[in-house]
């Protein structure tokens, strides 16, 4: 591919011009988080700090309780990965593996749930929490209690607990899986539970991957359901949410500092994560583009 | 001998095919059961509740004080005496359409000139970085550039161009928002259409070479026609993602300011609903831009079809 045309030096210029836009904002977040007082938000600009002490991080730790939203988005994130894969798994090793009534319809509601956009149902998903029978205090008919589920670190969970592109990914992986292995299984006399459990989840290893990291990076960064959920409830904050309100009331020149440094403690994690498995998010991304 | 095998192994083979059908029917069921038990309850309840409350007119805590309003609520929301459409629906179209205009030609240029290069994986990566990134650092970060004090001010002022409020001036605002928005969203966009570019045979380009094409008669005539079903996956998936997402707005101007300069319509729901307890206007503001995104990607698909249908 690369001898095409005459003229590589133009794609370089374009590639590398494009990549300093790419890489510079992330650049001045790094470099923001170690500028101290009086060095940040002043005329004329300089890109690099004076040193590259730690206070900002230590001060991000101590008044974000960095900690405590560290927590929180660990057990959503894992929660909600965990969730997504098995199951996706379940539901995908049905429709590709399983015969019976309605599987053609049944796939194709999974397919048309992916084309609701999730800002349609954010009021009345948030009405559903708030009224979650037997929870936070209501009753059976949901009413009477004060915050429903709304007040627990499921509300942040459960609505992303299964995920039709998940399902999509899976059977059309499973699909591809070779039947006469799983036709030995039951003579063997398995039955579709250990046929499930113990043929077929191995198999699906590289989808996992694929999977799990685009619904683990997807879960970390989410944003707007956690802030509205959150808002009558700090305990449940997570990262981005906990780090974006505390710059709102704080003076923004003595705190953007701080957020940078909180902004690359909470990046590090899945830059890494996307960095060890880049081959699989990249292959998760094109599939997505076949559907 | 053999055909009479053959013969009943053709007749039992339906039959046990219906057997199975019934052995495996209770199995598949159960394994679908948490997901169509999720879909049911974070799925088809809210949609049909997000329809009735955009007709109703609702204080909240009690279903039983709902009341039937018509029509009215989507009346009061469409008004042009209002802010829905006038500023708000037309800065989601502005919002919308700039950035996918602006990450789709960008990223067909840069999906383009990587596929010459060498460590095009690396290339890719770094491309793909503010996708891995959560809203809330790039929206910061972009904010503190765009600041008089940011860097891209020290860039301006060392071109000899005076400092621009990009955010504080309601007529830099928006497109400020739309850059960081089409910039965020490119490198999804060149992972997609790399894979559309790497489809393209080989033999095309050798044909047009042995032809006397020059590079720009290629990727007029070769690579940018077959790319287009990759193109409009691109096309349809970034104009739905930009039509409905104001996550960046609230992290960039928090109110959707300066008055309203870089509110949308997404936005707008979320404030009258969980602000003001709007319920029934919100919920109409909610439909009203879900019919718009359908409308956009029906017109997109129709518009490729019928495209398609004339070169073929």
């Amino acid at each position: 591919m690369k001898r095409r045309g005459k003229f590589p030096w133009f794609a370089y210029l374009v590639v590398i011009l494009g990549g300093v836009a790419m890489v510079m904002p992330f650049l001045d977040m790094v470099m923001s988080s170690f500028k101290g007082p009086g060095e940040y938000g002043v005329i004329p600009y300089k890109l690099l700090p004076s040193s590259f002490n730690l206070d900002n991080y230590r001060d991000a730790f101590s008044q974000l309780e960095l900690g405590r939203l560290f927590r929180n988005s660990v057990i959503v994130t894992v929660s909600v990965t965990v969730s997504v894969l098995v199951t996706s798994s379940m539901a995908g090793y049905a429709l590709a593996k399983l015969r019976f009534r309605g599987r053609a319809v049944i796939f194709r509601f999974i397919l048309a749930t992916m084309m609701l956009p999730p800002f349609l149902l954010l009021i009345p998903t948030f009405l559903i929490m708030l009224n979650w029978p037997l929870a936070g205090g209501n009753d059976i008919l949901g009413r009477g209690g004060d915050g429903g589920l709304t007040t627990s670190l499921i509300s942040l969970i459960l609505p992303f607990a299964v995920s039709g592109f998940g399902i999509f990914l899976m059977r059309q992986f499973m699909v591809s899986l070779p039947d006469e292995m799983l036709e030995a299984a039951k003579i063997d006399g398995a039955n579709q539970w250990q046929t499930w459990r113990l043929i077929v989840l191995p198999q699906t290893k590289p989808v996992a991957i694929t999977l799990g990291l685009i619904t683990f990076i997807g879960a970390w960064n989410e944003y707007i359901w956690t802030l509205l959920i959150s808002s009558s409830d700090p305990d449940l904050q997570t990262l981005p949410v906990g780090i974006q309100l505390l710059q709102s009331f704080l003076d923004p020149d003595r705190t953007m500092p701080i957020v940078m440094a909180g902004l690359v403690i909470s990046t590090l994690p899945v830059l890494v994560v996307f960095l060890l498995f880049q081959k699989y998010y990249v292959r998760g991304v094109v599939l997505s583009g076949l559907k | 001998m053999t055909t009479a095998v053959s013969r009943v192994g053709a007749v039992a083979a339906p039959a046990r095919r219906v057997g199975k059908l019934h052995r495996e029917g209770p199995a598949a069921y159960l394994f679908l059961s948490p997901a169509l038990l999720f879909f049911c309850v974070f799925l088809i309840l809210p949609f049909i509740f997000a329809i009735v409350l955009a007709f109703s007119d609702w204080g909240g805590f009690d279903l039983s004080t709902l009341k039937w309003a018509g029509f009215s609520n989507f009346g009061d929301v469409l008004s042009f005496d209002g802010t829905f459409v006038k500023p708000i629906l037309v800065n989601t179209l502005l919002f919308a359409f700039g950035s996918v205009f602006l990450a789709t030609f960008g990223s067909v240029l840069v999906a383009y000139c990587i596929d010459r290069l060498s460590f095009q994986g690396f290339w890719r990566v770094l491309y793909f970085l503010p996708v891995v990134a959560t809203v809330v650092a790039i929206g910061n970060v972009w904010k503190m550039m765009y600041q008089p004090a940011g860097l891209i001010n020290a860039v301006l002022n060392k071109l000899g161009v005076n400092s621009v409020g990009f955010l504080s001036d309601s007529s830099y605002a928006l497109p400020s928002v739309t850059v960081v928005h089409a910039w965020a969203s490119i490198g999804g966009a060149v992972l997609i259409l790399t894979a559309g570019l790497k489809a393209i045979p080989e033999m095309y380009y050798e044909a047009a070479e042995v032809d006397g094409a020059n590079s720009w008669h290629m990727f007029w005539s070769i690579t940018l026609p077959l790319l287009r079903p990759a193109l409009l996956f691109v096309l349809i998936t970034q104009f739905i993602g930009g039509l409905q997402s104001f996550a960046l707005i609230i992290v960039m101007t928090g109110d959707g300011g300066p008055v309203n300069a870089t509110n949308v319509a997404a936005f707008e729901m979320y404030q009258r609903a969980f602000k003001f307890g709007a319920w029934g206007t919100a919920s109409a503001m909610a439909m009203v831009l879900f019919v718009i995104i359908l409308a956009i990607t029906l017109l997109q698909l129709w518009i490729a079809r019928r495209r398609g249908e004339e070169t073929s």
